[in-house]
């Protein structure tokens, strides 16, 4: 039963790897793959159905709190995002120097990206940078630059990026240790990349030759579109995913609790901002109009997946690899940083939902090194290839970056930065961490 | 603190039911009642009812086996706190499974819509009388909703009879038919009806009891009203404009859908009895079969196109923000429940009403002014299974009255709610025409439920 179940994850595996050339995407693929992992253990199972059936309440219990906390992140962003509220923030940018744009755009993703999810920032960022590099070769560069740093930012907050909110929600970290131990680390995974481009990057911005027409577009989008209300629904948005760790603080309740306090919050004054407007632009300016653009096929996707590796974990499959692992390799360390390394091939949410069911919270308590390595490894780890990331494949999507290109000219950089900033963190993590 | 909670609740209650006068989605209503709820709940101090429960005392239990030697170093607080996460986890975990399986329904549904598999029925309806078309669509209505949930039901019959009844004052009576019809078809299957469903998810009821003894109930509940009407209703149809009969394009692939969605839907409760897997897995699992197949029958189209004929153009265009409130509500009821305050009301209400059947009765008359959905959540908390076991009457009773109860007014039901978006049905154009046969079609139901369990002389 065990060699069905993992031949079904290993074929569920490939196939979403393969999405673009098999044409099946990859929501699909990972539902009826852990449907299928579920169903085969129920099925062939010694286990007692009701021993089996606890296990994957408890696991649907902590999924549904992921995807429920996703569900409002993406909603808030989308929201702010619907009154314009990031432009607040992007038309500060006016520098026209190539090497000092690139330092000010990397840095805005970073802390953009510990607040928001990384899909959302490098969204939002090359949208701007569009507007911002009319050279396409130069822009290149900078579109590859805000993956990294996307990334890099997204992993040392809780609320920053899937996998570190994943350990987070498990308790294997704490919001303010994470942010201690790894906000340095993080920094130099961006900063080494950019130090070395600023003296081998060549070039300029460019004229726009569209700059006009372009302008005339945005007038007319601004007319279209525009609403009262941006800086509030900015600020509001920000304090509300920022005060999530604080929720959960004080009241020790479950993080997505916190995060749907926010989105109601949000969705009322939505609602009560342009009481002017008409029932139809209203809708679209409220949650239940940004409800309509979130990504719902992406929670489906995380669903799926987390099943598949939940029906693993309950079968302790993960945890007899885990303990081959170590007899192999011996040390936690380089099995992390592999782990990190091999999250550019494949997807990371999977790898770290698997490595906190081949680690127990028994052995390695909260705060543990290996939890916050494994934040920083998988979290940055993505940006050496472009598709080993979310926020990667989006720009991949937007700008048509060749898989080949960014491998030549970025992944050197990226990989550069992935071990600077993980050399960082095993030296200063003996005086920072709590469980050294 | 207890009351606080209550208070917050019946303010949330109120808001969502004055919706449309206060001018705030009831889902954000709904989100904020059940976090608040939650919130002041873990920051409230243990009462000693919830300390002195049984179900405390269990918890105490598992804990002591989970944490070994450490249990002794908490305190009172810490335990309480840790009680509320588990509360909460165990809630969480139910309520998903509930809106999990709902996403799937409405994701296959708006699929097979989207390639029109729908129209294979209704190009069939071809009548011009007025009465023998209202029975044929009461029928159609009330089977199809048995397969399918009542919302997504009446939203395909009340767009059919647009193109069916160009005479406006003779539609709004078969929209109001349609409204009682769906809610009648959903009672007698577990995936019919979201409350019918909650209870088989929960184990109250379980598949081919409550289809046998709840067939002939809901008959006679549309019934009822059908041959009232048959006798009472004049008019004509009107004549059909060309327009309407236009259709969109159509890429094909519809019948293949209807099939499989259809045998996807059925299949969810094949699916339970031979896995013991709970119904939401069965149900993801038709979701991502059709999605496949939606994403392999159209190799010809691009990219763009192609996306709107697929479950991720299809889940764009599901009601999300009805999970959202699903969630909130059930969260909401969830905390009453866990703070034992539901079973105290249920004890309360058995003393002062003594019987329950008229308690039920009442809960379904009820469910026509409120929502039904946390009705039901309330009423499954109030009454353990422990007393009350698996196809006990009141669960099959409850299944029967929170079901087809909000037929009587047109808030009353999600179906309710929808055909009047659609055709702009008045709240007492429907009172004044439709409520008195839909009450008539429950308790005519209620009475032959009665009458039957009493002839098997079950308990």
């Amino acid at each position: 039963m065990e060699a069905t179940v993992i031949s079904i994850f290993v074929i569920g595996y490939l196939l979403i790897a393969f999405e673009h050339p098999i044409k099946i995407n990859k929501s699909a693929t990972a539902i009826v793959t852990g449907v299928l992992c579920w169903t085969v253990y129920a099925v062939l199972s010694q286990e007692s159905i009701e021993d089996i059936s606890h296990k994957l309440g408890d696991h649907f219990s902590e999924i549904s709190a992921i995807l429920f906390f996703l569900l409002g992140a993406m909603t808030i962003v989308e929201l702010i995002d619907s009154y314009h509220g990031f432009r607040i923030i992007t038309e500060r940018i006016k520098t026209k120097n190539p090497k000092t744009l690139l330092w000010v755009i990397c840095w805005v993703t970073f802390f953009l990206s510990a607040l928001l999810d990384n899909l959302t920032t490098s969204i939002v960022m090359v949208s701007l940078v569009r507007k911002l590099v009319p050279s396409k070769d130069m822009r290149l560069f900078f579109a590859g630059m805000i993956v990294i740093a996307a990334n890099a930012g997204g992993a040392w907050s809780p609320i920053g990026d899937v996998t570190t909110t994943m350990l987070w929600i498990g308790g294997q970290i704490t919001a303010v240790n994470i942010i201690k131990t790894l906000l340095l680390p993080s920094i130099v995974c961006m900063v080494v990349p950019l130090l070395f481009l600023q003296f081998t990057l060549k070039g300029d911005l460019g004229h726009s030759k569209h700059q006009s027409a372009e302008d005339g577009k945005a007038h007319r989008a601004v007319q279209h579109h525009d609403v009262k209300g941006s800086t509030s629904m900015l600020l509001l948005g920000v304090a509300g995913l920022i005060s999530v760790p604080i929720f959960k603080t004080v009241t020790h309740l479950p993080p997505y609790l916190g995060m749907l306090l926010a989105l109601g919050v949000l969705w009322i004054v939505s609602e009560l901002i342009n009481p002017e407007a008409d029932e139809k632009t209203k809708k679209s300016l409220s949650a239940v109009g940004a409800l309509t653009r979130i990504d719902t096929a992406s929670v489906l996707f995380f669903l799926g997946i987390l099943l598949a590796v939940a029906a693993l974990d309950a079968m302790e499959i993960l945890h007899h690899f885990a303990l081959y692992l170590d007899e192999a390799l011996g040390d936690n360390r380089i099995i992390i940083t592999l782990i990190g390394i091999l999250s550019s091939i494949v997807d990371n949410v999977p790898l770290v939902a698997a490595s906190m069911g081949m680690y127990s919270l028994e052995q390695y308590h909260p705060d543990h090194m290996i939890w916050e390595y494994l934040a920083y490894c998988a979290g940055t780890g993505g940006s050496i290839l472009i598709i080993g990331s979310a926020a990667g494949v989006a720009v991949m999507g937007m700008e048509k970056i060749d898989f080949i290109w960014y491998l030549k000219r970025i992944s050197l950089l990226a990989a550069l930065g992935y071990f600077a900033g993980a050399i960082v963190y095993l030296l200063i993590y003996p005086y920072l961490a709590v469980h050294p | 603190m207890e009351t606080v909670i209550i208070l917050v609740f019946i303010v949330g209650y109120l808001a969502i039911a004055l919706e449309h006068s206060i001018k705030i989605n009831k889902t954000a209503s709904a989100i904020l009642t059940g976090v608040i709820c939650w919130t002041l709940f873990a920051l409230s101090s243990p009462t000693e009812a919830i300390l002195t429960s049984s179900h405390f005392a269990n918890f105490l239990e598992g804990l002591k086996v989970d944490l070994a030697d450490k249990f002794s170093s908490l305190d009172q607080n810490e335990l309480f706190i840790r009680f509320v996460g588990s509360e909460l986890s165990h809630h969480l975990a139910q309520i998903s499974e509930i809106l999990f399986f709902l996403m799937g329904a409405m994701t296959i549904v708006e699929l097979v819509d989207a390639h029109h598999g729908f129209r294979f029925i209704t190009d069939r309806i071809k009548t011009e009388n007025a009465k023998s078309l209202l029975w044929i669509i009461c029928w159609v209505t009330f089977f199809l909703s048995s397969v399918l949930d009542n919302l997504t039901t009446s939203i395909v019959m009340v767009s059919l009879i647009r193109k069916l009844i160009p005479n406006k004052d003779m539609r709004l009576f078969f929209a109001g038919m349609v409204v009682i019809a769906a809610n009648a078809g959903g009672a007698w299957t577990p995936i019919g009806d979201v409350t019918t469903t909650m209870l088989w998810i929960g184990g109250q009821i379980s598949t081919l009891n409550i289809m046998k003894v709840m067939f002939i109930p809901s008959v006679i509940c549309m019934l009822t009203p059908l041959i009232y009407l048959s006798f009472t209703l004049k008019g004509e149809i009107g004549k059909p404009s060309e327009a309407a009969a236009k259709h969109k394009a159509d890429v094909g692939g519809g019948l293949l859908m209807l099939i499989l969605g259809v045998g996807a839907l059925i299949s969810v409760p094949v699916f339970k009895t031979v896995t013991h897997l709970p119904p939401y897995v069965g149900m993801l699992f038709g979701l991502g079969v059709l999605w496949v197949v939606s994403e392999l029958i159209h190799p010809e189209l691009d990219e763009a196109v192609k996306k709107n004929y697929t479950a991720a153009g299809a889940l764009s265009r599901i009601d999300v923000p009805s999970v959202l409130f699903f969630l909130g509500i059930l969260l909401a009821v969830g905390s009453l429940e866990s703070m034992l305050t539901l079973h105290h009301f249920a004890e309360y209400l058995a003393t002062t009403i003594g019987d329950n059947r008229i308690i039920i009765t009442l809960i379904g008359l009820l469910s026509a002014v409120v929502d039904n959905v946390p009705l039901v959540a309330a009423s499954m908390g109030m009454y353990s299974m422990d007393v009350y076991p698996q196809d006990h009457l009141i669960w099959e009773y409850l299944a029967y009255c929170a079901g087809t109860g909000g037929s009587i007014l047109i808030i009353g039901s999600a179906a309710g709610v929808a055909v009047m978006g659609m055709e702009k049905i008045d709240f007492i154009w429907y009172t004044k025409r439709i409520s008195l046969i839909a009450m008539m079609g429950y308790f005519a139901g209620a009475a032959a439920y009665l009458f039957i369990e009493h002839l098997l002389g079950k308990n």
